[in-house]
């Protein structure tokens, strides 16, 4: 393909393509002169061409899916292989000869290993191994099985007369071709069922069996290849030990090439900190180096790839940034689509090529027949001594299914276009026969695959969301099985299992990944972060959208999405369940003008994050700055944590949380605040009796200097924007009780006189804005060095909305125990009313910190806030240096 | 196979059998395993009061758990095998069985999870706090702004398990072999 023109271009261009080809011959010769234009064409014929054909056949791609019905119906790899008939025939009829076939080292080289890579690394590896069992019998056994019987069936049929005599083979030549026809295509299977949606154990199976028959395809077209080279009269009786012998040299010496690159990947990774930008290089370069090495010493060059990309994936992804995972999985993804529409392409191309063929009604048919036939019976009898072992026996209907997708594709074509015409003089039979062979199996199979599959009502695969629950019950279940495993002395495979993640843990994870994702690695806590990282955008999503439809809204749904609290009302909550300990908050004129602007700040203060202010110049090639992206998430994370375990608290957990006088407050201020805007939606600004204090600070300045004294993290700061720290505190107003208690809350629990809304000032219109006093919004601004920081953060944060925190802030990592069971039950009847006594932190600092955000109002608000607060102790205590000292302790603890 | 040995089939272990299912076969050889362990000295040492010792009588229903469902018994009978494997794993979580998860519980299981992972330990708390949250999304739905959700119930557990099929998850291969062998 690559060394062939492209003859509709290369006909009428030959011409000018002469020219430029014979200037460089003859240097010595002085030049005609300058010239204008020149044609190169021979010089980029044979790149050009490629990204033409890849070109068409992304092109043809995009227009089979334009139609939905169609690829509904047909999969694409059908509408490829036909694309590529019609291709090939305008070649061949423009050409008069067929050009651009799939060669067999193109396809070997460079078509096959991506999209090994590709299934490998993105293996479901849990899976995989668990019916690893299944897969290998159906890959060893089942592949055997299936060349030899089609091979001596042929041979039968040939004996029997059936078979032209101009087909001129003996056993060995049968053997042979069974060996590459026998061969399930990992390609094919691939293309046909990812469409199909089979359930996962059926999937893998047959997948898996793709992949992993390789090595005995390989080996058998190998030993076979060289005893028809021998002669089937020089082989010896050790030459067959050979040959069985070389089945386990190349299936396991591929597996081990693949898992020792794959550990020089992972080890790699490790130490590329400070080079993330060759990261995805790294990835395909050892897992392509590991093909070619296998290739080299003719081992199972798929096995290879397969073993690296599933070895090498847990560590890889721990290791490598953010951005390099995402970069990894499209361009795997992306390499390996586009090889595998090239090669039906090409493979429809190359069927137009009669010049090879040969045909041979007999052998042709035998050879459907016998294949299907075969394949059928080694699936049920191989099922049935598996079913015996097995916890989940494979129905019948699993039966039909994956004899029926034993798709054949463009290995077999490959090998069988490798073959020697001089060795094996039925050769062009051979490949008219493969060709059917494989447009059957992957036209008409994958066709009706879809229909039988619906009509047999095989289970599909369920697509549910991971819940944190399920991953838990998930790892219980195998950490009880284990333990049964070992109780009752039968060392099984869950047993081997957890011996294996025992010293995964200890030895390998520690030497091959990075220090600090070693630590945070854990699959619980991944599917933790995952759903926060979700939660946090489809927050970041409705409270949009919310905000600018109603409003407000209410109801804390429980749901997770609405954990990540779709309300406006909530962001008011949330941020203002802070202590504000601004001394310079200034009461300004309120409007509902000014509600408004409020509304919408902390909307943006919750759900957007940093701004940035400065980039870095970046247009470095060897480095990206910084993971902005990977930050952010983290940002997102905490803050979602954030609101989650406060929303958590508040709604459903009253009780055990109990170290909060904030919390009873704050579900009351959920309500006040949905009346709040609800009334600032009517358009009346109530201006009595409530008290705002919203600070809005600009940091700026301040945040630079202090950026001068830890200036060690340089990487943090240029993130450092304007950091607005908002607070809003809504307070009582009688008039508004009625309203809230019946909108939002029908509860019966004791209401709170109504709230009202929650007014801000802006400070940029009082022009306080070079008092920098940090408030509670602390995790906006924070930049986690890793996750266990960003944890402690977002719960020192969190700590801060509840009450000021102690001195360590940072490390209060665990919750102080609460005597959870008495009050339980109580909860919902008395929830302002407990004061908890777990709650390690002198309650004076706290009401200090509270009370001087009151006193920052007018006294008056003060006391009408009373009755809500339900603490008979929460007197005024005034703003004193006690306050001001706080601030800058929990600033610095927060910091560190 | 069993049938081999019904010379030494007693009435206890026919009442065994009854009650927990196993073939006398495997009654046998996990009787052999029982005597083996309880010999151990190691085992023996364990803390005093640290677990009531259990007789072979409840050893074989522990087992029993892990018994693979037998598909063969109809819709309803497989749903209540389903059911009792949870209620044991339920129990395994409600420690102070009150018919709860509460957070608490909740929050030594994922401690118990995360143990090899020193530097995770204080995630464990906030971990089961999300799980519980889910699971109280999942269980109560739409939930007023005050509600409290106390601990998951069976009820809830069941709920939450939905799709795991226990079918495999709580199973030991080898229990269904005749032929398991032990070690010794």
């Amino acid at each position: 393909m690559l060394r062939a023109a492209l003859s509709l271009l290369a006909l009428p261009l030959a011409g000018a393509a002469e020219e430029p080809t014979q200037k460089p011959e003859s240097p010595g010769e002085p030049l005609p002169g300058l010239e204008l234009f020149r044609w190169q064409w021979h010089e980029v014929e044979a790149p050009y061409l490629v990204a033409l054909w890849i070109l068409v056949a992304s092109l043809a791609k995009i227009v089979f899916h334009l139609s939905r019905k169609v690829t509904s119906l047909v999969p694409e790899s059908c509408l490829l292989i036909l694309l590529g008939l019609v291709l090939g025939g305008i070649v061949l009829a423009v050409a008069k000869k067929a050009e651009y076939q799939l060669e067999p080292g193109t396809f070997f080289l460079f078509l096959l290993p991506p999209i090994v890579l590709d299934s490998g690394y993105f293996m479901p590896s849990r899976l995989f191994f668990d019916n690893l069992g299944a897969i290998l019998t159906y890959a060893v056994v089942g592949t055997l099985w299936n060349a030899f019987t089609t091979g001596a069936a042929l041979w039968g049929l040939q004996q029997a007369g059936l078979v032209a005599p101009r087909v001129q083979a003996g056993l060995l030549d049968f053997l042979l071709f069974g060996s590459l026809i026998s061969a399930v295509d990992p390609v094919a299977v691939l293309a046909v069922f990812e469409e199909v949606h089979v359930n996962e154990t059926l999937f893998i199976i047959v997948f898996g069996e793709s992949l992993l028959n390789d090595a005995v395809t390989v080996v058998l077209y190998k030993v076979c290849n060289s005893f028809v080279e021998m002669g089937s009269a020089n082989v010896q009786a050790t030459d067959y030990l050979k040959g069985v012998a070389s089945l386990f040299v190349v299936s396991l010496g591929g597996a081990a090439v693949g898992l020792v690159f794959a550990f020089l990947l992972a080890l790699t990774t490790r130490f590329t900190k400070r080079v993330r930008i060759i990261e995805p290089l790294l990835v395909f370069l050892l897992a392509y180096a590991a093909y070619l090495t296998a290739e080299m010493a003719s081992l199972s060059a798929i096995l290879a790839v397969t073993m690296c990309g599933l070895g090498c994936k847990k560590y890889v992804e721990a290791n490598i940034s953010h951005k390099s995972r995402t970069t990894v999985k499209y361009t795997m993804k992306t390499l390996a689509s586009c090889a595998e529409t090239v090669i039906f392409m090409l493979l429809g191309i190359s069927a137009v090529d009669s010049s090879k063929w040969a045909w041979d009604s007999g052998l042709v048919l035998g050879t459907l027949i016998f294949i299907l036939f075969f394949r059928a019976l080694g699936v049920v009898l191989q099922t049935w001594v598996l079913n015996q072992f097995r916890l989940i026996p494979l129905d019948k209907i699993d039966q039909v299914v994956m004899s029926y997708g034993g798709l054949r594709g463009a290995v077999a074509f490959a090998l069988v276009i490798l073959l020697d015409r001089t060795k094996v003089p039925a050769k062009d039979y051979f490949v008219a026969t493969t060709i059917v062979v494989v447009f059957f199996t992957v036209i008409v199979q994958g066709l009706t695959i879809k229909p039988l599959v619906k009509w047999l009502k095989v289970k599909r695969s369920e697509h549910h969301k991971p819940t944190l629950n399920q991953e838990l019950h998930e790892h219980t279940f195998d950490h009880i099985l284990a333990a049964v495993e070992d109780v009752v002395g039968h060392h099984g495979y869950h047993y081997w299992r957890d011996r294996w993640e025992q010293f995964d843990k200890k030895y390998l994870s520690q030497l091959l990944m990075r220090r600090s994702a070693y630590r945070i690695r854990d699959q619980i806590w991944d599917v933790y972060y995952r759903l926060n990282i979700r939660d946090a955008i489809s927050f970041v999503d409705q409270g949009g959208h919310v905000l600018s439809s109603t409003g407000l809204t209410l109801p804390s749904m429980p749901s997770r999405n609405s954990v990540a609290e779709t309300s406006v009302t909530n962001l008011l909550r949330e941020s203002g369940s802070g202590a504000c300990l601004d001394l310079q908050v200034i009461d300004t004129v309120r409007s509902g003008r000014d509600r408004e602007d409020a509304v919408m700040h902390h909307l943006l203060c919750g759900g957007l994050y940093k701004p940035r202010r400065r980039y870095k110049a970046s247009c470095s090639r060897h480095f990206i700055s910084d993971d902005a992206q990977e930050r952010q998430d983290k940002e997102v994370f905490q803050q979602n944590m954030k609101r989650r375990l406060e929303s958590f608290k508040s709604t459903k957990h009253n009780i055990c949380f109990t170290k909060s006088k904030p919390r009873p407050r704050k579900t009351g201020r959920r309500k006040k605040d949905g009346v709040a805007n609800a009334e600032a939606t009517n358009g009346k600004p109530r201006d009595l009796g409530f008290q705002d204090t919203a600070a809005v600070i600009l940091t700026v300045e301040s945040e630079e200097e202090e950026e001068e004294s830890d200036s060690s993290e340089t990487e943090k700061e240029d993130d450092e924007g304007i950091i607005f720290v908002a607070r809003a505190t809504s307070e009582v107003l009688q008039e508004g009780k009625v309203s809230g208690s019946l909108e939002v809350c029908p509860s019966p629990r004791i209401i709170p006189p109504s709230p009202t809304c929650a007014e801000k000032e802006l400070p940029w219109k009082s022009g306080q804005g070079d008092l920098a006093v940090y408030v509670s919004s602390e995790t906006t601004k924070i930049v986690p060095v890793d996750m266990q920081t960003g944890w402690n953060q977002s719960m020192s944060s969190l700590e801060s909305l509840a009450s000021p925190p102690c001195n360590q802030a940072p490390t209060l990592t665990c919750l102080p125990p609460h005597p959870r069971g008495a009050e339980e039950p109580q909860a919902p009847l008395y929830p302002p009313s407990d004061p908890r006594p777990s709650f390690a932190f002198p309650p004076s600092l706290a009401k200090a910190g509270r009370s001087h955000s009151e006193s920052s109002a007018d006294l008056p608000q003060q006391q009408e806030l009373q009755p809500l607060m339900g603490h008979k102790n929460h007197t005024h205590l005034s703003p004193g240096t006690a306050n001001s000292h706080w601030c800058i302790q929990f600033n610095r603890g927060s910091r560190l | 196979m069993g049938v081999a040995h019904s010379r030494s089939v007693s009435k206890e272990v026919r009442e065994l059998e009854s009650k927990t299912g196993f073939s006398s076969d495997q009654i046998e050889r996990l009787h052999r395993r029982f005597k083996q362990l309880s010999g151990d000295q190691n085992l023996r040492k364990g803390s005093s009061g640290l677990a009531d010792e259990i007789n072979f009588e409840d050893f074989l229903t522990i087992m029993s758990y892990f018994r693979p469902i037998d598909t063969n018994t109809g819709e309803e009978q497989v749903a209540q095998s389903r059911k009792e494997k949870l209620r044991f794993l339920f129990h395994m979580y409600d420690a102070d069985s009150d018919g709860r998860i509460t957070l608490e519980e909740y929050r030594n299981v994922v401690e118990e999870l995360l143990l090899e992972n020193q530097h995770m330990e204080e995630s464990a708390g906030s971990i089961a706090e999300g799980a519980m949250m889910e699971a109280a999304s999942v269980c109560l739905g739409q939930m007023e702004p005050d509600q409290v959700y106390e601990g998951i119930t069976f009820e809830d557990f069941l709920k939450i398990l939905q799709g795991i099929d226990i079918e495999s998850k709580m199973h030991i291969c080898f229990l269904n072999m005749e032929t398991m062998a032990l070690c010794h």
